[in-house]
């Protein structure tokens, strides 16, 4: 009795269809991915309808719900802050702030950040919104 | 005496570099930012710009509407609470009255970020394009 061997077949064409595909996947994933500084604590912006789109850049001010601040991904006490807003103004004078602020955090840890970040130069700033739908 | 040349065809060489680290370099990599990347879709409202620093407060034209924001989030004007569909029919009015009413939104410092930013949200949809938020400020 004669056992055939199966033909190895030709893989070459599979395989680079395949790096085609990861590519385009790899380039989307890369373009599409905004590569930015993560708050150390939880951080769910407030909901609006009538927001505007976020430009790019700019520095991070992330408030938590009980008012914690992180600068950039790190903590900061709210007495070195206006330190920090100055050394990052001498790098960017037209530095765009991005308040990121807890929807449930208190008023009072947010709004004084307006005058301290004024105080220390800033021009540009804006407060992070989630987008809501119509009523 | 004839004699043949014989020419030979080069030899057909296989890649010198294989294609298969770099798939796995590839799908790694795709791996690692299919699995790292957070896609969050956020807007933003302005809270601060400079043509508005450069012009002063802008109080003198116009007339005002004050909204005290209660430390639970329930917009107060002229002494009477109001719902967010109160409040839109009054700024309307307003506004449709004269379109440059300033709107000034002074919050209670307990309420919190989403009541603020309801509030904006509000007064934006019903039309005014001069909101403020003011804020009392403790002098020794």
């Amino acid at each position: 009795m004669k056992l055939d061997r199966p033909t190895r077949a030709q893989h070459s064409e599979t395989i680079i269809a395949l790096i085609d595909v990861v590519f385009f996947l790899l380039v989307f994933f890369m373009l599409i991915g905004r590569m930015d500084a993560t708050a150390p604590f939880d951080v769910d912006p407030p909901f609006a309808i009538t927001g505007r789109d976020m430009p790019a850049g700019g520095a991070t001010l992330a408030v938590s719900r009980d008012g914690t601040l992180a600068l950039d991904g790190t903590t900061i006490a709210r007495t070195e802050l206006d330190t920090a807003l100055a050394r990052a103004l001498a790098q960017d004078s037209d530095l765009r702030l991005r308040v990121n602020a807890h929807r449930d955090a208190e008023l009072r840890h947010v709004l004084p950040l307006v005058a301290i970040a004024e105080a220390a130069g800033i021009k540009d700033m804006v407060l992070v919104v989630t987008p809501a739908s119509q009523p | 005496m004839a004699s043949s040349v014989k020419l030979g065809r080069p030899r057909r060489s296989g890649p010198l570099i294989s294609l298969v680290p770099m798939i796995d370099v590839m799908l790694i990599l795709l791996v690692f930012f299919m699995v790292t990347s957070t896609y969050l879709n956020l807007d933003m409202i302005p809270a601060m710009r400079q043509q508005e620093r450069a012009g002063g407060s802008g109080l003198a034209s116009g007339g005002t509407v004050l909204i005290r924001l209660a430390a639970d989030g329930v917009p107060v004007t002229q002494g009477r609470a109001l719902s967010h569909d109160s409040l839109s029919a009054l700024l309307t009015e307003r506004l449709a009255d004269d379109p440059l009413t300033q709107v000034l939104v002074l919050p209670s410092g307990a309420a919190t970020t989403q009541a603020l930013i309801t509030v904006m949200d509000t007064a934006t949809r019903a039309g005014a394009v001069r909101l403020r938020v003011i804020r009392l400020e403790a002098q020794p």
